[in-house]
């Protein structure tokens, strides 16, 4: 992976680590959690998108290993 | 609607950051505890932007408090009256949580890669050496994963291990002592030096999001 690859890569697993925490950790104070699922959903169809992104940043260093060619 | 930030012990001042929906941060003083919050319209969408406000609410907290314990998104009250009830009926929970991640910070942990020989290799495998090779090829992530983790659990406070489906060698998350946290990125170093095969990626330092919730023995 490039200098620059790297760099996108861990600026989007950072974007996806932050919702994540934001939504599903942190204390819930009232036990009641007031978001729809619909909207959560939105937000999580955006966060596929950037997951899917990782996986093709991953994608062409593992068909590099898988055949063995000199990257 | 009241939304909550989180709980604060010793905040030198409100930060002056707007909040959700351009709200005005307030304080309340619930029980002995501290709460941040400011006022949302109704049933207001989630939207990426409003998720990003509220974190950025949470870590200006972070900056300028002895202990921050972030609240979940979401976390929203019809009034005054439901707020304090709700905290009065949390509080000797939340003062645990308040005491757990004082003087600390959180780091997040993926690490990618490490699949080994099975799938490039299943093309000339038979069914049941290629299940074997997945096997061995399981057992050997799984001990790799454990390596990885387990120096960086002993830096810190508290840890902890996330399964699910996703195809990550380890994804964890850690509540680093602020005197520990040089260690702790030390370490981090020495893991991808060690391990140049792997993509290693290290996050943080967050509030503590994934430990606020283990003063009442988990995340609710």
């Amino acid at each position: 992976m490039s200098m620059n690859e790297q760099q996108t890569l861990k600026q989007q697993v950072t974007l996806i680590e932050l919702v994540d925490r934001v939504l599903n950790k942190g204390v819930v104070v009232s036990g009641d959690i007031t978001l729809s699922v619909a909207n959560v959903d939105l937000v999580y169809v955006g966060l596929r998108v950037l997951l899917s992104s990782v996986a093709t940043l991953e994608e062409p260093r593992e068909r590099i290993s898988a055949t063995g060619a000199a990257p | 609607m009241i939304h909550l930030y989180g709980v604060v012990d010793e905040l030198e001042r409100l930060p002056t950051v707007a909040g959700v929906d351009a709200g005005r941060l307030e304080l309340r003083r619930i029980e002995g505890l501290e709460l941040i919050v400011s006022r949302t319209v109704e049933g207001r969408d989630v939207t990426q932007e409003a998720v990003l406000y509220h974190a950025h609410v949470v870590e200006e907290l972070l900056a300028r408090s002895g202990a921050v314990l972030p609240a979940r998104f979401g976390t929203a009250f019809s009034d005054e009256q439901e707020l304090a009830d709700a905290v009065r009926a949390t509080a000797p929970a939340l003062a645990r949580g308040l005491n757990l991640v004082r003087g600390c910070f959180e780091f997040g942990l993926r690490v990618l890669g490490g699949d080994g020989a099975a799938e490039s290799m299943s093309g000339g495998l038979s069914g049941r050496d290629y299940m074997r090779t997945r096997l061995a090829e399981d057992k050997t992530r799984r001990r790799l994963a454990e390596e990885l983790h387990e120096p960086l659990a002993r830096l810190s406070r508290a840890s902890t291990r996330f399964g699910g489906a996703s195809s990550d060698l380890l994804q964890s998350a850690y509540l680093v002592p602020r005197q520990d946290v040089a260690a702790f990125g030390e370490h981090v170093r020495r893991l991808e030096a060690a391990h140049p095969d792997l993509t290693i990626v290290c996050t943080g330092p967050w509030p503590p999001y994934t430990f606020a919730a283990n003063g009442e023995g988990g995340n609710a």
